[in-house]
């Protein structure tokens, strides 16, 4: 797919807040009467957990654009950064979890769902994914679920790895490019998974790490974590999150700190009310009170 | 409102391979709360880092060989240089970690901390704790935030019991943000992720007074506290305990004329609100200089036993350099003591930097400036005219062959200070290393006090259409001096000397700067501190000009059509006599007549004039 691989963007882009059913997931929560075809956001929606300035790096940006970011931490680097007109609006995600909480006579969870690290269209990895099965079904005591970026999932020697380890092997699906092709219930999908398990690990801490958190899971991050292609050191790289977010490294991590931090990063305590969620994204006010 | 991108692409900004690449330090430690991407040393992102003289005069006080110190935030480089070269052991604590590394690689001697204040390890103690850079650049981008009274609470803990913590705090009703004038300002600097200006966080020491309470619960006691002029970050003018809020100090003048220098040095060409001079010079009237000092400089001590704090009543120094000296009063004497000298002789434009500043041992007088202008204000001239002949008088007592040597040749009338044995001078930054003529000196300083007059839009009982040489004749013409255009070119060039010399302005700056002052007229606005007041008071006197002007062009032209009407229907008679026969008739008998009449009384004259020799003759 010769678009993925090196974005044709223009100026003007706004695509990437579509991704994963960002955008469609907030239209449904604000009750916009077509959330699947929602209107333009007024601005550029963060569309994954970063520890830079929330845009994804080399994100063509125009000048004057709002940002809406998950966290205040996110506000305050991106501002150090020279953003300006960043509003913590929290993650899609967050919001998702209002929509739909876990039903009191859910199945009691079971199992792991892991999370290898993975590329993007741009940037792939390299790493040894034996040596990390052979961690994960050390450390892990019930049924392994991995769940495999679309990329990774289409390559059938990489898939055919963690099914040989015993592992049901999963995707959440394609997060959409370019206004096309996008999986308006990536984030439905993802949550019902990740409800079904009782633990959520991964090799690098990433959004789905802080979405389990969130989603009251035990979180853990172990294992290598596998060297990203022409990785961006500006932040801080891979090192950064080990020292800076450490209560999520290792075999086993506390629920209420991880879950605490994750209501952080995700902005969970700090989601707009949807009149006024539509008000930040530019979307029309709504001509009946919501409840 | 800068949307930079630096930190995103790579060609711009810090090369982040090359500092990635380079060595790693072992006198750099890391506690978390580390910026990445990140700088407080770039003035585009960050507040100016502080520094100055009386600044590290200060701090090599509480420092010394076996004593453990905290710096606690950005500051220049030359601060913590001037610490650890007292052989103390000096930790830094910096927020971004680019800086840290800098930090470390470039000083040896100290360890530093990259990290926020939240991180610190609450059971080290310091034996002196620096926060000249004050609380607001202790928080990072990252995590858990400290309110600035935590932060306040977080450095008085971290000082031993036998301690001592030196704070610099900004003071929100500081003239330095009364008279900020700096549209968008909320959002030029990438350090301000959150508004450094909140004057609503009521916790925050609002007060010298609350800043002392503050320290006070973490069991700290203030013995020594200073007004800190004209910035929080390159305080010049430090005012002490016996001066601060004495109205009847002898050291009174001697402040004022620090502080404006001080003013003008800082806000030149700064675009204000207002000339924050004539704040000051309010505030210094009612002893209020404490309440509107742009930070307060705490000196506090722990409960144990802490070294002695030693006060000062007024300290002086430079923003850029070594130089520091103190001044103090002992019952009716004022002594100037020079604390840090120069580093070496400043020799710039002819004019050489004065390292030993002398004062007027007289406690008792005013000073000449401020004397004038209150005699210009209150229209009286008669007052004038026996100050300015004495000031004149004086000056021609230094002279030599008509030539002046020495501080006198360039200062102004803010330098002379005069008291009952009659002027003296002020200390001063410099001298001409060759002598100045006595005439150019003396027109150099009426013609800066003019063009103060006019463009700060002081009262005086002149024209207000007067311009800066206008002004400056007039005063002078006072003495009996008249000036010539020359004169004042070659004093106005003395002027670009004296500030060139202090200001380091380019060849470009300086003939700018020519141009501006030799066009000083009522429409100009300030010359030195770009005040929005004065601005529009002179965008006023121009208004003022050219209604005026209107009207007498209104004025000239009604006479003109006046005169036009005259002059035309002259014009029509002359035609007429000239060109009809009954004309030249009329005009040749006119002649004829006007002939008559005149030779008629010439002859009756010259009869009667020889008819009474004649008589007078007889009685003989």
């Amino acid at each position: 797919m010769a678009a993925h691989q090196q974005p044709a963007m223009d100026e003007g882009m706004h695509h990437a807040n579509y991704h994963y059913g960002h955008a469609h997931l907030l239209a449904r929560y604000c009750d916009l009467p077509d959330p699947l075809h929602p209107p333009r956001l007024q601005g550029y929606l963060q569309h994954g957990w970063n520890m830079g300035d929330g845009l994804a790096p080399g994100t063509p940006f125009v000048d004057g654009s709002k940002i809406f970011v998950w966290s205040e931490e996110t506000r305050r680097r991106s501002w150090s950064q020279g953003r300006r007109d960043v509003i913590v609006v929290g993650a899609p995600f967050a919001y998702l979890l209002e929509m739909e909480p876990e039903p009191a006579d859910a199945p009691e969870p079971e199992g792991t769902i892991f999370y290898p690290f993975h590329g993007w269209e741009g940037q792939q990895i390299s790493g040894d994914h034996q040596k990390l099965i052979d961690e994960v079904k050390k450390v892990e005591t019930g049924p392994v679920t991995a769940c495999l970026y679309w990329n990774e999932y289409r390559m059938k020697s990489v898939r055919k790895i963690y099914e040989n380890a015993g592992f049901r092997v999963i995707c959440h699906g394609y997060r959409g490019f370019w206004w096309r092709d996008h999986n308006r219930e990536f984030l439905v999908g993802q949550l019902k998974e990740l409800r079904r398990h009782r633990r959520v690990v991964s090799n690098r801490l990433c959004s789905a790490v802080w979405y389990g958190a969130l989603a009251g899971r035990e979180a853990a991050v172990y294992g290598d974590p596998m060297v990203l292609d022409n990785a961006d050191p500006t932040f801080g790289g891979e090192p950064r999150l080990r020292r800076q977010w450490p209560e999520l490294y290792g075999h086993q991590t506390d629920n209420a700190v991880t879950h605490a931090l994750a209501r952080q990063q995700l902005g969970a305590d700090e989601l707009a009310h949807p009149d006024e969620l539509r008000a930040i994204l530019g979307w029309p006010a709504s001509t009946e009170r919501v409840k | 409102m800068s949307e930079r991108s630096a930190a995103l692409l790579p060609n711009e900004g810090t090369d982040f391979a090359a500092a990635l690449s380079a060595p790693p330090v072992n006198n750099l430690r890391r506690i978390g709360g580390e910026m990445f991407a990140w700088s407080d040393r770039d003035p585009q992102r960050s507040q100016p880092l502080p520094r100055g003289a009386v600044l590290r005069h200060l701090l090599r006080q509480y420092a010394g060989p076996g004593r453990t110190v905290l710096v606690a935030g950005p500051h220049s480089e030359e601060v913590v240089a001037a610490l650890a070269d007292t052989g103390a052991s000096v930790s830094w604590l910096l927020r971004s970690l680019i800086d840290a590394e800098e930090a470390a690689r470039g000083n040896s001697r100290i360890t530093v901390l990259a990290g926020a204040a939240v991180k610190l390890d609450a059971a080290e103690k310091f034996d002196l704790v620096v926060a000249a850079d004050g609380v607001d650049r202790l928080n990072s981008a990252e995590g858990e935030q400290m309110s600035a009274a935590q932060l306040v609470d977080r450095l008085a803990e971290a000082v031993q019991p036998d301690g001592v913590l030196l704070l610099m705090h900004d003071n929100r009703l500081g003239v330095h943000h009364t008279v900020r004038l700096e549209p968008g300002a909320r959002e030029r600097l990438d350090s301000d992720w959150y508004n450094t200006d909140d004057e609503t966080d009521t916790q925050r020491p609002a007060s010298q007074e609350q800043l002392t309470a503050r320290l006070a619960q973490s069991g700290l006691t203030v013995a020594a506290a200073y007004a800190a002029f004209p910035e929080p970050a390159a305080p010049t003018v430090l005012v002490g305990e016996g001066l601060l809020g004495e109205v009847a100090s002898p050291l009174r003048p001697r402040l004022g004329t620090a502080l404006s220098q001080a003013f003008a040095g800082a806000f030149r060409g700064r675009p204000v609100l207002s000339d924050p001079r004539r704040l000051v010079n309010r505030a210094l009237r009612a002893g209020a200089e404490g309440t509107v000092a742009p930070a307060w400089l705490v000196i506090a001590r722990g409960p144990g036993a802490a070294p002695a704090v030693e006060g000062h009543e007024l300290l002086i120094g430079d923003a850029r350099g070594t130089f520091a000296y103190e001044v103090t009063s002992a019952g009716d004497q004022v002594r100037t003591t020079v604390l840090e000298p120069l580093e070496g002789p400043i020799e710039r434009e002819g004019l050489r930097r004065i390292s030993e500043p002398t004062a007027p041992g007289a406690d008792v007088g005013y000073v000449l400036e401020e004397r004038l202008e209150h005699l210009a204000a209150t229209s009286d001239l008669r007052r004038m005219r026996v100050e300015l002949a004495q000031y004149d008088a004086w000056l021609r007592s230094q002279a030599q062959d008509g030539l002046l040597t020495g501080p006198v040749a360039v200062a102004g009338l803010a330098d002379v200070f005069v008291t009952e044995d009659g002027p003296a001078l002020l200390p001063t930054n410099w001298e001409p290393v060759e002598s100045v003529a006595l005439e150019t000196a003396e027109i150099r300083a009426v013609w800066s006090f003019a063009v103060q007059l006019i463009t700060s839009g002081q009262p005086h009982p002149w024209p207000i259409t007067s311009n800066a040489v206008d002004l400056t004749a007039t005063i002078l013409g006072m003495v009996g001096q008249g000036i010539a255009a020359d004169s004042v070119r070659a004093a106005v060039e003395l002027h670009v000397r004296l500030e060139t010399a202090e200001y380091g302005l380019s060849l470009s700056d300086q003939h700018d700067r020519r141009l501006q002052l030799l066009a000083v007229s009522p429409g100009s606005a300030s010359v030195d501190v770009a005040g929005f007041r004065e601005l529009t008071e002179a965008l006023w006197r121009q208004r003022y000009e050219a209604s005026h002007l209107l009207a007498m062009m209104d004025w000239t032209e009604q006479i003109i059509k006046s005169r036009d009407l005259q002059v035309s229907k002259m014009d029509w008679e002359v035609q007429f006599y000239k060109k009809t026969w009954a004309g030249r008739f009329l005009w040749i008998s006119r002649s004829a007549y006007r002939v008559i009449m005149r030779d008629g009384r010439k002859f009756m004259r010259g009869r009667r004039a020889r008819k009474a020799e004649a008589q007078s003759n007889a009685v003989r």
